[in-house]
């Protein structure tokens, strides 16, 4: 193998590094402020894929607006899933068990009501930008490198919002105490809902962007939930810088591990990183070792 | 200004309060004593919105705020200093006392309010950039209080301010509480030390397992034959 052909290898790998972070940094914000694991975070991606495909691909829209209406479309209906099941069981004894099963009965109702949809062929979308950058033997498709940009911008806008806006300090004073959040005034119902929806957006903004690279199907949401549950642990629970962290270098393990082995093992060196964070570093990389 | 009126609470099928009847006056330091798990911070809990009450109306000037949500209660002059600090850890010693003007009502005065608080703590000044998990437990308590006095408060409520302090800086606290209550703030706090209770304090209150079994004036109390029996020994 050549030496550029390995950098292009480990430029892919961080490339979708920031996909896996951006995915994980959903879950991990969802996570951080209710303390539930959204088994639904990948039919919300699954969802951003489809109004990208059927506003982009079929309406002929204007990619730009069509990513953002579809995010923004995402985030409407998690809001109104979260009102309807999370939010109404937070309130109740046991919850800890009943969101999980309540976020994993979301997820089959949207896989099948996207198969009833949209049906269960894999729909493609087109590149949103064609071309290639060639930098000597270096190649990349301006297609990933747009997803790498949009990806480092949505990091610097969500690390911006969460450090310096009420609803930042609103997010991080409800994840690291609830009480004392409520009693200097902070709606955590509210802040649940905008949460959830934020978590969900992220989700759609990576579905967006790796729609002309995978193609759109009812199923497209699960590999990448579970990547994003190992971004999570590798991270350390609910932390948002974590999440970034624990992508990217999911992505570069990755890609480096499939340039020495072959393709198949993309998932065991995953997962099998996974394993090994719960054994040694179980906090993960910026979580706090619980006493 | 507070009044509690035959307060009962329940966590599940288990009563912890009883009949409570509490009043604060206006500019009034009150103290609740009582042994650990006698409901103290339950009182104070229900009054603030964190739990529901099951029985019995809790009135601020006149107006009903039992029901109440607890984060509506910052823009109602009521605030809480809960038990063992719970400083948002993770934040910095400014984002943690800014976080006490967060109440739409309140955030107007944000800028004078924090000149306020940092001129009664001025090592908060010093100390605004560092992550408020590291700081001592005097230092989190002083964070604490001044989060509380952010949203300007009327009412100022601390359960167990001195729990786990180091003498010498429970007499600081002491003395903040003093210069709080100077400023017209009324004061209402739980202890479970007689002394630190009722010396501190214009009247005060004990509460036995769930129920207010004496009330009267500071003096009143820690001369009170049944507190000296039971809790002084003498």
């Amino acid at each position: 193998m050549t030496l550029t052909l390995f950098l292009e290898q480990i430029v892919n790998g961080i490339i979708l590094g920031s996909m896996y972070a951006i995915m994980g940094a959903g879950l991990a914000l969802i996570y951080g402020t209710m303390r539930i694991l959204n088994f639904a975070h990948g039919e919300f991606y699954m969802l951003g894929g489809f109004f990208v495909f059927f506003l982009f691909a079929q309406q002929g829209l204007n990619p730009v607006p069509a990513v953002i209406i579809a995010v923004a479309g995402v985030a409407l209906v998690a809001a109104i899933v979260q009102r309807l099941t999370v939010h109404v069981l937070l309130k109740r004894e046991g919850w800890a068990f009943s969101t999980i099963a309540a976020t994993l009965g979301v997820s089959i109702f949207l896989q099948n009501l996207a198969l009833a949809l949209w049906g269960e062929r894999f729909q493609s979308v087109p590149y949103f930008v064609d071309g290639l950058l060639q930098v000597g033997e270096f190649r990349l498709p301006w297609q990933r490198v747009l997803i790498f940009v949009v990806a480092v911008a949505v990091m610097g806008v969500m690390a911006y919002v969460l450090r310096y806006t009420r609803f930042g300090w609103a997010v991080r004073a409800t994840a690291q105490d609830p009480e004392a959040a409520a009693v200097v005034g902070v709606p955590a119902a509210r802040i649940h809902t905008m949460t959830f929806a934020l978590g969900a957006a992220l989700a759609a903004v990576a579905a967006a962007l790796l729609a002309p690279v995978f193609a759109v199907n009812p199923w497209m949401g699960l590999p990448l939930i579970i990547k994003a549950f190992v971004v999570v642990v590798l991270g350390g629970l609910g932390s948002f810088p974590g999440a970034i962290a624990g992508g990217f270098l999911l992505g570069i393990v990755e890609a480096v591990g499939i340039t020495l082995t072959s393709s198949e093992w993309r998932d065991v060196i995953a997962f099998g990183m996974m394993i090994l964070f719960l054994w040694v570093r179980p906090w993960g990389l910026f979580g706090v070792k619980e006493r | 200004m507070l009044e509690v009126r035959g307060l009962d609470v329940k966590y599940g099928d288990v009563q912890v309060l009883w009949d409570i009847n509490l009043t604060v006056g206006a500019g009034e330091v009150v103290a609740v004593m009582g042994p650990n798990g006698s409901g103290k911070s339950t009182i104070l809990k229900a009054i603030i919105g964190l739990v529901r009450s099951a029985a019995g109306t809790i009135t601020l000037d006149g107006r009903p705020i039992a029901g109440q949500p607890a984060h509506a209660m910052a823009g109602l002059g009521v605030s809480l200093v809960l038990e063992r600090r719970r400083l948002f850890a993770q934040m910095t010693v400014l984002e943690n006392v800014r976080m006490g003007a967060f109440h739409p009502a309140v955030r107007s005065r944000e800028k004078e309010r924090l000149e306020w608080v940092e001129s009664l703590f001025p090592i908060l000044r010093e100390r605004r950039g560092q992550l408020a998990g590291r700081m001592s437990g005097g230092e989190q308590q002083m964070v604490a209080i001044a989060r509380g006095l952010m949203s300007g408060p009327r009412l100022l409520m601390m359960d167990e301010p001195f729990l786990g302090l180091a003498p010498r800086i429970v007499d600081q606290i002491v003395d903040i509480i003093r210069r709080i209550n100077g400023e017209g703030i009324a004061v209402l706090f739980n202890e479970q030390n007689v002394h630190l209770s009722f010396s501190n304090a214009h009247r005060g209150y004990l509460l036995e397992s769930g129920r207010i079994v004496l009330e009267g004036s500071g003096l009143a109390m820690l001369e009170h034959e049944m507190v000296k029996r039971v809790y002084l020994g003498t």
